[in-house]
């Protein structure tokens, strides 16, 4: 999905569903801008001995007859990475230093390159940081696979980054590292002097919603960054050459829809190969229109019967339907990718997704194409504006690294107005700074989307399951495609997804969150 | 060694009449047909998706999508150059080619020397050992990915030419042990004891007797070898994680990824090919070689 | 044979041990004790004792992969096997007898060589290169052609009852050229004179191939088995790049190997992932053992 693959801009936030395709399984540090110090730093438990041992196998690989004695497993053992937190810091606290930044200290940033490149840390923030600390050495990685290459450092306490952008397929389970107490509490971050103005808290210079976003039983550990809007996607140049209009309700969309089928064009469509989140989003946006924010937030803490409830069968039937009208049954077996080249060649018409969109296929789409984007189309507690928009992006700062007041600094430097500009100039996205984004100019597909969230204005829907339970949120990726390919019926898809709800609810081995 | 050969030698032969009866000889030649149908089936199975990946290297996006039984309309041989030079598939190429060597090397060197122990030499332990590495050929590479790491980490090899040769000497060890114990076991025991009744010391022994007279089984598990390490890509995912040292499928499964990105799979299909080919050229020239070796090791 | 045995056994076994010991044994010792632990991959892991067991005993999704590895255990080692044999027999012998010496088909030599290329691409390619074959509209290989023809696509991938058997043949695909090889070496070693023998009885090639080819050759054939068992039970890459929805769809092509990498990397499961990872390696141990004593061979020297 473009989760996974592309995700740059995976709409997976708090945990990202990465689904594992080997094809995006694929690890990539990229070269660094300095040699990969792949060190020898002995880790903190077992230096002694492990130094001793190192030497004495290298000697005996070369040489060919020295015995290793019993390579002792418990010093080698995976498992064993101590859990000493370092404080951050070393340098003096003040307005503009707030962590306590050694000047002079290194800092590890690892980016993951996904659909906005990493373009941006080492065109913008990592400038921005060195500005501030320009004794600072920036080590800067570009890692595609980003739990192959860096779990087993923060599990072995060795190397650890200061700064990570957990994202891609194979992003790192935030569940599982809150459990592990691996992140850095970003409660200071929040509290601290925001960069342009001091007498302003960071906590007051985004977007509402944004702390809660990246917290975990109301505690801050992550902070996604980018804001995304959700909704249904179409070419401006062909609705209007065709004179289509935006429809006002869901029955005229199932007209405009048989008009688009008599024309020839597929009227809709999504990616069950790899995508399928991006429908089950359309499926409870649908949910929380009909019935309202309750009806999200009820899955969301594993309320009983969250997934029965009217709206959501009322959802589950409505998109069924579209599924075995308007749907090409192919697509369940294509990839995001080829589908959002089918659109492009306008041999599709409206197809789910995030506002990622128009950026990840800039040089598919025809320069006129025009993005254009529709709120799902029907109202009942909520009007038709109401579109689920998010924070996306995870940037972390691991509570084992070595210089974690320099990440902090780092994810500081990325909420000042400089930072999301840059960022916005160069990646085509808004951001979770309020009027990061003044002065530049975006695209009509993100021109759309920014206006359909300032229209929705407190009508914005979100939920978390699908980061919190990665149990629930792959049986609903089966579970859509089994209703959008007609396998399943609408009560079916409930009740199985009622079903894992329970199971997940009663398994005592998974952490809970509510919101 | 096949019987083309022996028939060319013996021209003679083909004039003489058939000897078999006539129901024979027509349902020979039914079954002659019926075969050579499923023979050219198979190779147009086998030939179709590489000869197809060979044609889209040449083809952009749109045709690849639109019409993937036409020739490419030009020879965009900027795909090929874009695979080599901004996708690195000749770095990766030769990465590959040095950690295999070096590996295979390794591999038949120290496993040949442990078969043979096991299977020639009675000693206390000699079962337990064996089994050890058999039992080798039954885990699941994946289960062990992390803890690897941390001891390839305290090692100091991570990210090392030389790392990923012990590991990969590592675990080809179950499969060449076993193998080449099998093997080392059929060879005449009377060779051996003469060679010792001279004077012969043990290392020498195998060195300069049965390590020749085990040539061709060595030829064959050589073979599979360097086909299993050159194929290998979930251990150097995990220990290889700078992109100048990337191997081969790594390389390739990177810009697949990188192809679904940016939609570039014109330059992924030419990257494809691109390892293919050399492979394909490489086994075509050495193919009597090869399949000798075969003969000879796995049949034994 | 007996003098100065112990140093030199013990300086041969020494690095290739110490080697085994370091980078296999040692991480799947590792992995054992994960097992039993509730590691999440991070924090030193707490011991939970069986635990993770009791919870694979109830679990749908395990027996599913089970059940998977089980079909690919039986039909992929018998279809390769029997195409492999069919092609090397007519590559070998196909021609029939003539004039009493027995020859392969025309080409044979070409056959041999194109057989094989399958076996020199590394499966993430085998992988790409299927998604492409089984592409479920106009740009697929098959597809393509069919729809040219008029017919209806098929969805290989995508209909639940198909897609374990789509992915099967891509296996196959790749493995069976390297088995034609294998055999037709096995074949070439039979001495002609048995053909000429029963060719001169009035033996016909199905004849042959049943009553001469095949049980000299099943010693091959046992090795066979066991290489193709193993490669059953993992099956990972194939799986996990080739199906829809990493072993979908709907769950129907997953494999313990998928499930092991899900639960491990996807959920941070590494606990639960190892113990599903030890009853792999016991399935597997049982496979081989159990082949392994059918096949214990005796040296028969042509």
């Amino acid at each position: 999905m473009r989760m996974h693959i592309r995700s740059g801009r995976v709409p997976e936030p708090r945990s990202g569903n990465a689904s594992q395709n080997l094809s995006a399984q694929i690890s990539t540090a990229r070269p660094s801008t300095e040699e990969p110090k792949m060190s020898i730093d002995p880790e903190p438990a077992s230096s002694v001995p492990t130094v001793a041992r190192r030497s004495l196998l290298r000697g005996a690989a070369a040489v060919g007859l020295v015995v290793v004695p019993g390579t002792s497993l418990l010093s080698a053992c995976a498992t064993s990475g101590g859990d000493s937190e370092t404080d951050g810091g070393g340098g003096t606290k003040s307005d503009k230093n707030p962590f306590g930044v050694k000047e002079d200290a290194a800092l590890d940033v690892v980016i993951f390159p996904g659909g906005y490149t990493d373009k941006y840390a080492t065109d913008v923030h990592e400038p921005l940081y060195k500005k501030a600390f320009p004794k600072a050495a920036i080590k800067h990685e570009a890692v595609t696979e980003i739990s192959t290459v860096v779990q087993p450092r923060l599990a072995s306490g060795t190397n650890v980054p200061d700064m990570i952008n957990n994202s891609g397929s194979k992003l790192l389970d935030f569940g599982a590292m809150v459990a592990d107490k691996q992140l850095a509490d970003l409660t200071d971050l929040w509290d601290a002097p925001s960069v342009d103005d001091p007498g302003k808290k960071v906590r007051d210079t985004v977007v509402p919603g944004t702390v809660e976003r990246g917290s975990f039983n109301r505690k801050p550990y992550v902070l996604y960054y980018v804001s995304t809007v959700f909704g249904l996607w179409y070419s401006g140049k062909l609705f209007s050459g065709r004179g289509w209009t935006q429809p006002a309700d869901w029955d005229a969309f199932l007209k405009q829809l048989d008009d688009i089928k008599k024309a020839g064009i597929t009227p809709y469509g999504y990616a069950g190969a790899n995508a399928a989140y991006y429908q089950y989003t359309v499926i409870l946006t649908h949910a929380a229109k009909l019935g309202g924010q309750e009806v999200l937030k009820n899955i969301d803490n594993l309320e009983d019967g969250a997934w029965k409830q009217d709206a959501v069968k009322q959802a589950a039937t409505a998109w069924a339907e579209v599924g075995a009208k308007y749907l090409d049954k192919a697509y369940e077996g294509l990839k995001h990718t080829d589908v959002q080249l089918q659109q492009n060649q306008y041999k599709l018409a409206y197809y789910p997704s995030g506002d990622w969109l128009e950026n990840e296929q800039k040089k598919d789409a025809p320069a006129d194409f025009t993005y254009q984007l529709l709120p799902i189309p029907v109202k009942g507690k909520l009007s038709t504006k109401a579109v689920r928009a998010t924070a996306a992006e995870g940037y972390l700062v691991p509570a084992k690294a070595k210089n974690k007041a320099g990440g902090l600094e780092y994810l500081r430097q990325m909420l000042s107005r400089a930072g999301a500009k840059g960022f916005g100039e160069l990646v085509g996205s808004n951001t979770v700074v309020v009027g990061g984004a003044e002065g530049v100019t975006f695209p009509p597909g993100v021109t759309s989307s920014t206006n359909a969230l300032k229209a929705a204005g407190k009508e914005v829907v979100d939920f978390f399951f699908d980061g919190d339970y990665k149990d629930i949120e792959q049986e609903c990726r089966t579970a859509t495609n089994a209703l959008m390919f007609g396998r399943e019926t609408p009560d079916q898809f409930c009740e199985r997804m009622q079903k894992k709800a329970d199971a997940v609810k009663n398994d005592k081995s998974i952490t809970k969150f509510t919101r | 060694m096949t019987i083309e050969t022996q028939r060319a030698t013996s021209p003679s032969r083909h004039s003489t009449p058939d000897r078999g009866k006539p129901s024979t000889r027509s349902e020979a030649r039914i079954l002659s047909r019926l075969g050579q149908v499923a023979l050219i089936l198979w190779a147009l199975v086998v030939i179709g998706p590489i000869l197809w990946t060979f044609l889209a290297s040449f083809k952009n996006t749109a045709e690849i999508f639109s019409s993937p039984w036409t020739l490419p309309a030009e020879l965009r041989l900027e795909n090929w150059s874009r695979a080599w030079t901004k996708a690195h598939v000749g770095r990766y190429f030769f990465n590959s080619v040095i950690v295999v060597g070096l590996s295979t090397f390794g591999t038949m060197l120290l496993g040949s020397m442990a078969a043979y122990v096991l299977a020639r030499y009675t000693f206390i332990g000699n079962r337990f050992v064996y089994f050890l590495f058999v039992s080798g050929l039954a885990f699941p590479p994946f289960l062990a990915l992390v803890p690897l790491f941390k001891v390839v980490q305290n090692f100091g090899l991570l990210n090392t030419y030389t790392g990923l040769v012990l590991v990969y000497i590592a675990y080809s060890l179950p499969f060449t042990v076993f193998f080449l114990s099998a093997f080392f076991k059929t060879l005449p025991g009377s060779v051996a004891e003469a060679a010792v009744i001279d004077g012969c010391s043990h290392t020498r022994l195998f060195f300069q007797v049965m390590l020749p007279m085990a040539r061709s089984g060595m030829v064959s598990v050589t073979i599979f070898n360097i086909i299993g390490q050159w194929a290998q890509y979930l251990l150097p995912v995990v220990l290889m994680t700078s992109a100048d040292k990337y191997v081969l499928t790594q390389g390739i499964a990177q810009i697949s990824v990188n192809a679904g990105y940016e939609a570039d799979w014109s330059g992924l299909f030419a990257a494809l090919s691109m390892s293919i080919l050399p492979m394909i050229i490489v086994y075509a020239f050495f193919q009597r070689q090869i399949q000798a070796g075969l003969t000879a090791g796995a049949v034994k | 044979m007996q003098h100065r045995k112990y140093p030199f056994v013990f300086g041969f076994l020494a690095v290739p041990v110490a080697l085994y010991l370091t980078f296999v044994i040692s991480p799947f010792a590792q992995a054992f004790y994960i097992s039993m632990t509730s590691w999440r991959g991070f924090a030193p892991p707490k011991w939970i004792g069986f635990d993770n067991y009791r919870r694979l005993a109830d679990d749908g999704t395990f027996w599913k992969a089970v059940q998977h590895n089980g079909i690919l255990l039986l039909v992929l080692p018998l279809v390769t096997i029997a195409l492999a044999l069919l092609f090397a027999f007519l590559i070998n012998v196909g021609g029939g007898s003539r004039s009493g010496t027995m020859s392969g088909v025309w080409g044979s030599k070409f056959y041999r060589v194109v057989f094989f290329f399958p076996q020199l691409l590394a499966v993430p390619i085998v992988a790409v290169l299927f998604q492409t074959v089984y592409r479920p509209n106009s740009s697929g290989l098959i597809n393509g052609f069919l729809m040219k023809l008029g017919l209806e696509p098929v969805g290989f991938l995508i209909n639940p009852k198909l897609a374990l058997w789509a992915i099967i043949a891509a296996l196959v695909w790749q493995c069976v050229g390297f088995y034609v090889v294998l055999f037709s070496a096995g074949m070439a070693s039979i001495p002609k004179d048995i053909y000429e023998a029963a060719a001169l009885d009035g033996a016909g090639g199905v004849t042959l191939f049943f009553r001469v080819t095949l049980p000299l050759l099943w010693d091959t054939l046992q090795v066979a088995w066991v290489y193709l068992g193993i490669a059953a039970f993992d099956a990972f890459a194939i799986v996990n790049v080739l199906s829809v929805d990493n072993g979908g769809p709907d769950g129907t092509t997953t494999v313990l190997s998928v499930e092991i990498y899900r639960n491990a990397f996807a959920f941070s499961r590494y606990g639960y992932a190892s113990a599903m990872g030890v009853a792999l390696f016991f399935f597997t141990l049982t496979f081989a053992a159990l082949t392994l004593r059918v096949t214990r061979r005796e040296s028969i020297e042509f």
